[in-house]
């Protein structure tokens, strides 16, 4: 089966500052797939050019078979999408919204249905204004998967979320795209949340995906250097090495036996992304 | 456009139009800002004469509010709800559906349409009750008039819709220029009251030539003392009318397209970032 997006060399260009500066990426059916990088990145603009929002400077894009800029709307149809902003509807009841962009699709979910996986069922008949944040984020998605999508977007979904609605929202889309075989791809510029949520992830840095892979992957990829501590003539010594057990042992084999304040420490994954990010900005 | 886009735009039209009729505040403002201030206006002075005319100002003014209460739709809620639809992202949500962004426009229309259709009726009810206007004499001239005065304006505030930036600026640049058209457009005052350079200027607009076709579905000939010419001029209504309905209709498309193709969900990040911060 062919890739769900298939992205090779994009470009993009507003005025003279390059955004983006070759971007490749083959993002599998039925994956959460997350696409990370520090704000301004070019996250945002890389997903509207995937939901046909925005045209490319250059470079080859596949999204489910079409280019996005030619997209038809039955090819629209079988996206979904999830934005940052929106405050849209707000006079609409929730039910009558999510029953309201059904009938655009053949094959809508049920709202009841709907509503109830995504937890507002006591709010059906609420204004759409009324929710909470959370709430607003949850219908959000209901609308972004009312018409059954094959893809969905989800741009930094989390934002403005307290630790426990983000875990709550972390399960709500993997029953969603384990239960469907939905393919999904969000951007954040939260590590903790990729390594959490998502199958394989992209380091979006500098206008360049830097690092792609599972989280262990991942992890070995932009894995920092380690620095190695000792004393030695009363004085404190330090390397910084790839390597730090091979350190380690060379420095027992100078001294012949025990090294005196031995100190390993490898940078979390964490710290490792962010010197990343660092590098490439 | 398709059938189906065609059906989900007219209920999503009659949806937005029963949400005004259910919201209280919007009802009220409605009732007060279009019935309740023309009632008390033809208390005040709805029973004076039109200067050189037996024409009550009460039957003269039903006739303008009527006219202006089309235009004012238009060109000024129109372009509003645009620009609100825009910065609160509705129109970029219809965008992310199959077919949604013609079933948006088909929906704007109808919802638009029948606000136009309530407030005439109260418009007209009022003065039928409180201002002693005539039914109309003229019912066919009532009905193309209506039409074609809807239709001059309606792609027209489209096309104003998509040109502004936000929905505070809209209410900020379109007040000032409403208010002048409604005084000097012969829809509160005769026409002829006016200096002969500002007959010019408002001849130009379609709100006069709305508000003639109006009169002369309502009123007696003895109102034409009071008009330009003497004379109801109806091929000229209907030829200014048809001018301005293509103009929009030209600008109203091209704008539209660029407009919905241009959204985008940073696009709308940076809109509402801007209306936060001014």
């Amino acid at each position: 089966m062919s890739a769900a997006v298939s992205v090779r060399g994009l470009r993009m260009t507003y005025g003279t500052a390059e955004v983006l500066r070759g971007v490749d990426l083959e993002i599998r059916r039925g994956e959460i797939f997350t696409l990370l990088g520090p704000n301004g990145a070019g996250k945002t603009t890389t997903i509207e050019i995937l939901e046909g929002f925005r045209n490319r400077s250059a470079g080859e894009v596949s999204v489910l078979g079409s280019d996005p800029e030619k997209g038809s709307d039955a090819w629209r149809a079988r996206l979904g999408i999830v934005l940052q902003n929106w405050r849209d509807h707000n006079k609409w009841g929730v039910r009558e919204i999510v029953a309201h962009l059904g009938e655009f699709y053949d094959d809508a979910r049920d709202p009841d249905d709907l509503l109830a996986a995504v937890g507002l069922t006591g709010q059906a008949g609420q204004q759409v204004g009324r929710l909470s944040g959370g709430q607003r984020r949850r219908l959000d998605v209901a609308l972004g998967i009312v018409g059954r999508p094959e893809l969905l977007f989800l741009d930094e979904p989390t934002t403005g979320f307290d630790p426990e609605a983000r875990q709550e929202f972390h399960l709500l889309l993997n029953r969603l795209a384990s239960d469907d075989g939905m393919t999904v791809l969000l951007t954040t510029h939260d590590l903790v949340e990729a390594e959490k949520l998502a199958h394989r992830t992209a380091i979006l840095a500098g206008g360049r995906i830097t690092a792609c892979g599972t989280p262990a992957e991942l992890a070995r990829a932009v894995q920092a250097p380690s620095r190695v501590r000792w004393l030695e003539d009363g004085r404190e010594q330090a390397v910084t090495t790839d390597d730090p057990s091979r350190a380690a042992w060379e420095l027992h084999e100078r001294f012949g036996g025990p090294v005196p304040g031995l100190e390993i420490r490898r940078p979390s994954l964490e710290e490792s992304y962010l010197e990343l990010i660092g590098r490439a900005a | 456009m398709n059938g189906r886009a065609l059906r989900i735009g007219i209920k999503r039209g009659w949806a937005e139009h029963l949400q005004l009729l259910r919201n209280r505040r919007e009802l009220i403002t409605t009732l007060i800002g279009t019935a309740g201030l023309f009632a008390l206006l033809l208390l005040w002075i709805g029973d004076e004469q039109v200067k050189g005319t037996t024409v009550s100002s009460g039957m003269f003014m039903t006739t303008g509010f009527l006219a202006f209460t089309v235009f004012s739709n238009a060109l000024m809620t129109l372009p509003m709800a645009l620009a609100a639809d825009r910065e609160e992202g509705t129109l970029l949500r219809l965008r992310t559906v199959p077919g949604g962004i013609p079933a948006y426009l088909v929906g704007r229309a109808v919802t638009l349409l029948c606000q136009i259709a309530v407030q005439s009726a109260l418009i007209l009810a009022t003065g039928v009750a409180v201002g002693g206007a005539p039914l109309p004499h003229d019912w066919p001239a009532l009905l193309w008039v209506l039409l074609l005065g809807t239709v001059a304006v309606v792609p027209l505030g489209a096309a104003i819709g998509c040109l502004l930036p936000g929905p505070k600026t809209a209410g900020a640049v379109l007040g000032l220029p409403m208010m002048g058209l409604m005084v000097t457009s012969g829809v509160m005052l005769p026409v002829t009251y006016m200096p002969e350079a500002v007959q010019w200027i408002a001849q130009a607009f379609p709100l006069y030539w709305q508000g003639l076709g109006l009169r002369a579905a309502f009123l007696p000939d003895a109102m034409l003392a009071a008009e330009i010419g003497g004379s109801w001029r109806l091929p000229y209504v209907a030829a200014a009318l048809a001018a301005w309905a293509v103009i929009g209709m030209l600008l109203a498309p091209v704008l539209v397209r660029r407009v919905t193709r241009r959204e985008s969900g940073s696009r709308l990040a940076e809109r509402q970032l801007t209306a936060q911060a001014s």
